[in-house]
């Protein structure tokens, strides 16, 4: 189980209507992790998913960092998520 | 009563405070062709107007107000250039939005031109032909929104554009800019005390002409393809919906997640994640806004903003525009989470005509001097000026201060790096400024591409430049597609921005290219999509718009020849490769927590040389080379700079 540090800005804010929570999760990757988030709150998939190539929506970004590590905007939705990372939705 | 369409002709206005005459004269319609219009003939002609050496707050400096052929269409978006020799020095040049522009350019004027000083206060009055200056002792002394209001009042037309001054601007404060439409303010590099030097408060303008594109149908089909770069729906850019719902303090939270959002003075890059939403864009569309209100014909209309503070002891406090720059400069660098104090201090600038860089980037620094025992309470008349300063009356009237030269307002009008040059004890380390002028809102040493073209800036730190400053998403254009387009980029290698490569390159495209934007003009916070790289889409509309018919390379050209026109000013006034560094802070500290590296030579050198190299400048000294201003049919300038003794290889 990971636990992750979960951020919402902007256009993904009025969706969860919350700025952060503490995530617990066992998903693999960022792909999982909208999954899960759509589950939960519903929107997630369509906003950041393009449902013609399955890759992230160009109008829409991810930050992933990791503890003293650069943070870097996600590109490939199959990155890999480890325990402790922050991911902010945007 | 119909409307009578005006030509294409470029209409120069000159006026002489000193003499107190003016007339009208028609520049060469080649120069369309050469450079573009606004930015590129306003720099154009600082260049031909100012004499080398000029003192900046004597009678021969200029002020030029600028307009191009795509003002008072859907795409200029009211954009006026403002240019003229910086206090410091170097060329000061900067663009405003709003409606100025369109009207200037109804009044049959594409070009203002002051030269010479008043003896007392006065303002221009133009009304289509008619052309006064008139007195404004009046007005002088009054705030910008007092001015606004007032002005209005005397011209009893609600249709008069004007652009005026504040208090700080007629006390010569550092980089006081010229504001219009209550909060809009350009020529941030000290056009605004330039023109408080000539003792010019402000000038109204009103025209009757009618503005149509010369192809309209072209235009038309030209303006729909735009339209799907820019629109929410449309666009394959990620900063569309938020810039179009929530505009740039959204960034607030972005960088501090990033290692961006420069706190205390840059001492730390992230801030307490609860702070920045604190002030974050949300919060302010909650609580605080009254409307938005954009500038003309533009399709972003969350872009600026009128508000009213709703509660706290500042309650009923109204002005306007929140973007990037407030939340970094009221609020993470002076380590203020208080959204109604910041949105004071923000609004007290804008109505004593401050420029909000200048004053946060100065008070921060302050505050660290002070944290550091090299400033004490009785140099701050008392204050207590710690980062998280909870006097905020103290606070309040330091910006008053600051406007009005009084007290330990006095230091920080001088700005950051003039003011360490007073206090001197090893200060200047704490200075985040380059050629005497503070920087903006956007991390170096994150961003490499960033840190050198704040270096490189020619009117100083100066963002629009080359936005925006992240790289574009490198799946936007293929290689093919580039190489189509002539550029010579790796947009994997580009969107890496903490790797030095091609960092050189990327800048000097970015350069020419909102050169060009600035130039036709339109706004570089519509680069959106692939407009930023592919460059046809603004060349379809600028060919509609004036019937010009010349090569997609030609246009290119003119934005080269523009920024090109820039360094040439600068070079002339001996600046050279040592003026283009970092602040002292990014060439020598690390950025803890990130891993992002100082810009120290090793990393940054190569970065400078490659930006020299792509643009055809001497990598020694800076100058463009011989060869390059052959390239730009710039021979004249070639024969200026050797009559100046200055070497060009």
């Amino acid at each position: 189980m990971k636990s992750l540090e979960l951020r919402y800005i902007a256009c993904v804010y009025p969706i969860t209507g919350k700025f952060d929570e503490i995530y617990e999760t066992n998903a693999e990757t960022v792909r999982d992790l909208i999954k899960e988030m759509d589950v939960i709150y519903g929107g997630f998939v369509e906003t950041f998913i393009n449902q013609e190539t399955g890759k992230l929506n160009l109008n829409t970004m991810i930050y992933y960092g990791e503890r003293n590590k650069p943070t870097k905007g996600v590109l490939d939705l199959n990155q890999k998520i480890s325990d402790g990372a922050k991911v902010l939705f945007w | 009563m119909s409307i009578k369409i005006r030509d294409n002709k470029i209409k120069l206005l000159r006026i002489d405070l000193s003499t107190g005459k003016n007339r009208t004269e028609i520049l060469p319609d080649s120069w369309l062709k050469k450079y573009l219009g606004c930015k590129g003939i306003t720099t154009r002609l600082v260049y031909d107007e100012i004499p080398a050496g000029t003192d900046p707050f004597g009678p021969d400096n200029v002020i030029i107000f600028g307009t191009g052929p795509m003002d008072g269409m859907p795409v200029g978006m009211g954009r006026t250039s403002i240019a003229c020799k910086s206090p410091r020095g170097c060329i000061a040049e900067g663009s405003a939005g709003g409606f100025f522009g369109p009207e200037l350019r109804r009044a049959d004027i594409d070009y203002i031109l002051i030269r010479g000083k008043s003896e007392h206060p006065v303002y221009i009055f133009i009304e289509d032909s008619k052309v006064e200056i008139r007195d404004a002792s009046h007005l002088w002394g009054l705030t910008t929104d007092e001015t606004d209001t007032e002005l209005r009042k005397e011209l009893k037309d609600p249709n008069f554009q004007m652009r005026y001054i504040g208090p700080a601007a007629e006390n010569l404060v550092h980089s006081a800019p010229i504001f219009g439409n209550l909060n809009q303010a350009g020529g941030r590099a000290g056009c605004g005390e330039v023109m408080g030097s000539k003792k010019l408060k402000a000038i109204a303008v009103r025209g009757h002409h009618g503005i149509a594109p010369k192809d309209y149908d072209a235009f038309v089909k030209a303006y729909k393809e735009f339209r799907k770069k820019v629109d929410i729906k449309t666009s394959r850019d990620m900063w569309s919906p938020i810039w179009t719902t929530y505009g740039a303090p959204i960034l607030a939270p972005v960088f501090n997640d990033a290692g961006n959002l420069m706190t205390r003075n840059a001492q730390e890059m992230s801030w307490d994640w609860k702070k920045a939403t604190g002030i974050s864009a949300e919060k302010f569309l909650d609580d605080q806004v009254i409307k938005s209100k954009a500038c003309w014909c533009c399709p972003t209309p969350s872009c600026q903003k009128l508000y009213k503070v709703n509660s706290g002891k500042y309650k009923g406090f109204k002005s306007g525009n929140y973007w990037a720059g407030q939340p970094l400069t009221f609020g993470s660098l002076i380590d203020n989470d208080d959204l109604n104090l910041l949105l004071v201090l923000s609004g007290l600038c804008n109505k004593y005509g401050l420029d909000i860089f200048h004053v946060g980037y100065t008070l921060c620094w302050a505050m660290e001097c002070y944290e550091r025992g090299l400033l004490t309470k009785e140099d701050t008349d008392g204050l207590e000026l710690k980062f998280g300063c909870k006097d905020h009356d103290g606070l309040v009237d330091l910006i008053r201060k600051i406007a009005m030269k009084e007290g330990f307002g006095a230091l920080l009008s001088l700005g950051c790096t003039e003011a360490a040059k007073k206090i001197g004890k090893g200060s200047e380390k704490y200075c985040l400024s380059v050629k005497g002028q503070e920087i903006e809102g956007i991390a170096e040493r994150n961003l490499l591409m960033v840190g050198l073209g704040i270096a490189v800036s020619e009117v100083g730190p100066d963002h629009t430049r080359f936005y925006p400053p992240y790289p574009c998403n490198p799946s936007l254009m293929s290689r093919e597609e580039l190489e189509d387009l002539g550029l010579d980029l790796d947009l994997k290698l580009a969107f890496d921005s903490r790797n030095p490569k091609q960092k050189g390159k990327l800048l000097r495209w970015f350069t020419i290219s909102r050169a060009i934007i600035e130039s036709i003009p339109s706004c570089v916070f519509l680069i959106r999509d692939t407009l930023g790289l592919d460059m046809r889409p603004w060349f379809e509309l600028y060919k509609a718009a004036t019937g010009i018919d010349f090569e997609y390379s030609e246009f290119i050209k003119c934005g080269e020849r523009v920024m090109n026109l820039d360094r040439l000013f600068n070079v002339r006034e001996g600046f050279r490769r040592k003026d283009d560094h970092p602040p002292y802070r990014f060439a020598h500290e690390d950025v803890p927590n990130f891993g992002y590296k100082k810009l120290e030579p090793a990393l940054f050198d190569p970065m400078l040389d490659e930006y020299y190299e792509a643009n055809g400048w001497d990598k020694e000294t800076s100058i463009p080379t011989e060869k390059k201003l052959k390239d730009l049919n710039l021979e004249d300038i070639l024969v200026d700079l050797r009559a100046q003794n200055i070497e060009v290889k």
